[in-house]
């Protein structure tokens, strides 16, 4: 136990380097201004948009229809004058990205019922997600305006039945099955929740699965480079503690990088999306949330923990055999690419596809990728498809043993030394 | 006298390729064997397998009683070997590195202290170690691993060209300490191309090519069987 925890500190303070520190202390400052800078423009544009209006028609029922963008979140700011170019050079001059032209007459057009067109103008000032915002504001604006005509004139014809009734007489009351729970609720506010909340899981599967992959395959690859690992193989220890060592080693350092990255990470997301929780809960969805038993439990991440832990050991397993290939840390990054793609593909398809409705051959390739098993593990538990998740583990089980067997008799034979594929052309 | 390392009609081969073809020696207690030959004549495939880095295709080796096929954890806990191109952890400090080497054969802290004063006198490398392994120059780190493969006086010390690319004050001070601890009653199987070197260093020497023995004995020895005057011209009449 003493050689083998002595193999396991020198494993560690080999991975463990100021580069490493350094790229991640990086990354998460990267991260966390990105994030910052995000929050805080997406809060400009959540807060009460400026709108210049020239009113050339100036009756009093665009007066009216002016004042009442105010209820909808707009702050109508008047230009004097009667000329449209002014106003534009006036509005391009100042801080406000829209102006709203009403035309003469549009207030007699209302009553004639040949409505007039009112114009609107977008100062696109740059191409970011906040500039491209413009056309959902601009519209917006015409649908609060839109609103008020046709209720004002539902009112004024039929004066005993309120406009919404005769703008939207079907009602609907809707509900959301999940398995025997019901809830009443709308299915895309909870199916937006949910994904919301579960975004980052998938992108932490994959981050912990690459890092520590990358850190076995890097770690057998130097050794081999740094013509270590001859010496090492002759040292009085078991070769299974030379693997052990190693595989334990990568994952622990490549989970400790992982979660350091996820924190970056969700200082990023968490400035483009906002608080989703808070505006879940201020709509009510998380009250439907919980009665249709979509929330994880303590169980269920202890659950989601074992099957990533089982993922890990494959991923570590598998880059422990694609180390012994890598001739230097140069085909190691080569080496890397294979394993990339298998986690790549269920990453993806936890996100586009229901793996229930693929086509046989696609529904093979995703359940016999080791990996896929930890993305759909959360989205199983929550539908209780526990036989779905016990067997993902299982398998992943078996894929691990089969695979340590295979690592661990590579280690004791010449194979560790004699195996290697070669990326670059034999010199003449 | 019982020999420390006996090798029986070794073999090995890859694939078609036949890297040894059947080879004999032995090695005896504080005895410096060297296998001599041109590059590619099975000189470090043998010590590999006495290493148990490869395991042989045929024949047997024995050391100090213990079978390499059969026992050879017990071969590692006693023997020492320094392959040709080897380095060392560039993240690692020079004692560092010695500290994690030494924890692997004592069976105390004391004895790893022992070890480690022992392998400082040998590197002879003062404070540089206590800096990475990775500032060292080539000369620095072959000091620092023939310190450490000698530091626990192994029964068996099996050093491939110990003094490949080094420059000649550095390949003299490693001669010295070869010499030194053999003296001491340590065994040295060791490989080398330089015949010269091999002439100074060792007791007894096997010239080896294309994986065959062609002769054995101590340099005086040969050099009057094959009436030459020293083991180049020793080696070119064996060929012949």
């Amino acid at each position: 136990m003493k050689k083998f925890l002595n193999l396991l500190v020198k494993e560690i303070k080999e991975l463990i380097t100021l580069q490493l520190f350094v790229s991640l202390l990086f990354t998460i400052f990267l991260f966390y201004f990105i994030g910052q800078m995000a929050k805080t423009e997406m809060k400009k544009a959540g807060r009460t948009q400026k709108i210049a209006v020239l009113n050339l028609d100036d009756s009093a029922f665009s007066n009216e229809l002016v004042g009442n963008l105010k209820t909808a979140n707009f702050q109508p700011e008047m230009i004097q004058g009667r000329d449209k170019q002014q106003a534009i050079e006036k509005t391009k001059a100042s801080d406000t990205n829209f102006l709203l032209v009403i035309p003469r007459g549009f207030g007699q057009s209302i009553e004639t019922q040949d409505i007039k067109e009112i114009e609107t103008y977008s100062f696109l000032r740059s191409f970011s997600i906040v500039g491209s915002r413009s056309s959902i504001i601009i519209n917006a604006v015409i649908r609060a305006m839109n609103e008020y005509l046709s209720n004002d004139f539902l009112k004024k014809r039929v004066p005993d039945v309120p406009p919404e009734n005769l703008k939207n007489p079907i009602k609907s009351k809707d509900f959301v099955i999940v398995k025997d729970r019901m809830a009443e609720g709308k299915a895309e506010a909870v199916a937006g929740f949910v994904s919301s909340q579960s975004i980052f899981i998938p992108v932490i599967l994959m981050m912990i699965i690459i890092y520590a992959s990358q850190m076995v395959i890097s770690a057998i690859a130097m050794e081999k480079q740094n013509k270590t690992l001859e010496t090492l193989l002759t040292v009085p220890i078991s070769r299974t503690s030379i693997v052990t060592a190693k595989m334990l080693a990568s994952g622990l350092v490549g989970l400790i990088s992982a979660v350091i990255y996820m924190v970056g990470f969700r200082y990023y997301m968490g400035g483009f999306m906002g608080d989703v929780s808070q505006a879940a809960a201020a709509s009510g969805v998380t009250g439907v949330i919980q009665k249709l038993g979509l929330t994880m439990s303590t169980r269920g991440f202890l659950i989601l923990g074992v099957s990533l832990f089982f993922a890990i050991l494959v991923a570590l397993a598998m880059a422990t055999i694609l180390g012994v290939l890598a001739e230097d840390y140069r085909s190691a990054q080569s080496l890397i690419m294979p394993m990339i793609f298998l986690v790549m593909i269920p990453y993806f398809m936890s996100f586009f596809a229901d793996p229930k409705t693929l086509s046989l051959p696609a529904k093979i390739l995703l359940y016999a990728i080791p990996f896929s098993h930890p993305f759909l593990t959360s989205q199983n538990l929550m539908l209780e498809n526990y036989s779905a998740v016990l067997f993902g583990i299982l398998y992943m089980l078996a894929v691990f043993i089969v695979l340590i067997i295979i690592a661990a008799r590579i280690f004791s034979t010449d194979r560790v030394l004699t195996m290697k594929l070669r990326f670059r052309r034999k010199k003449a | 006298m019982d020999q420390v390392l006996v090798v029986e009609g070794l073999k090995k081969s890859y694939g078609r390729l036949e890297a040894l073809a059947g080879i004999d020696f032995e090695v005896g207690p504080g005895e410096i064997f060297a296998l001599i030959g041109p590059n590619g004549a099975g000189k470090t495939t043998a010590l590999r397998i006495v290493a148990t880095l490869l395991s042989p295709s045929g024949g047997k080796v024995t050391f100090l009683g213990f079978d390499l096929k059969k026992q050879p954890e017990k071969f590692r806990e006693r023997i020492s070997y320094l392959p040709e191109e080897a380095g060392a952890y560039k993240n690692l400090k020079g004692t560092d590195y010695l500290k994690f080497m030494a924890k692997f054969y004592a069976r105390s802290d004391q004895e790893t202290n022992e070890f480690i004063a022992r392998a400082r006198d040998i590197a002879d490398l003062g404070k540089r170690l206590n800096e990475k392994a990775g500032t060292y120059s080539k000369g620095m780190i072959r000091k620092l691993l023939l310190a450490r493969a000698l530091m626990t006086k192994p029964d068996l010390a099996i050093l491939d060209e110990p003094t490949s690319g080094l420059d000649v004050i550095n390949a003299l001070e490693v001669r010295e300490i070869v010499k030194r601890f053999a003296k001491e009653g340590i065994s040295v199987l060791l490989s080398s191309h330089n015949m010269l070197e091999i002439e100074f260093l060792s007791d007894r020497v096997g010239l080896i090519d294309k994986g065959r023995i062609l002769d054995r004995g101590t340099s005086q020895e040969l050099k009057d069987k094959y009436g030459a005057k020293n083991l180049e011209e020793v080696f070119r009449s064996a060929l012949q």
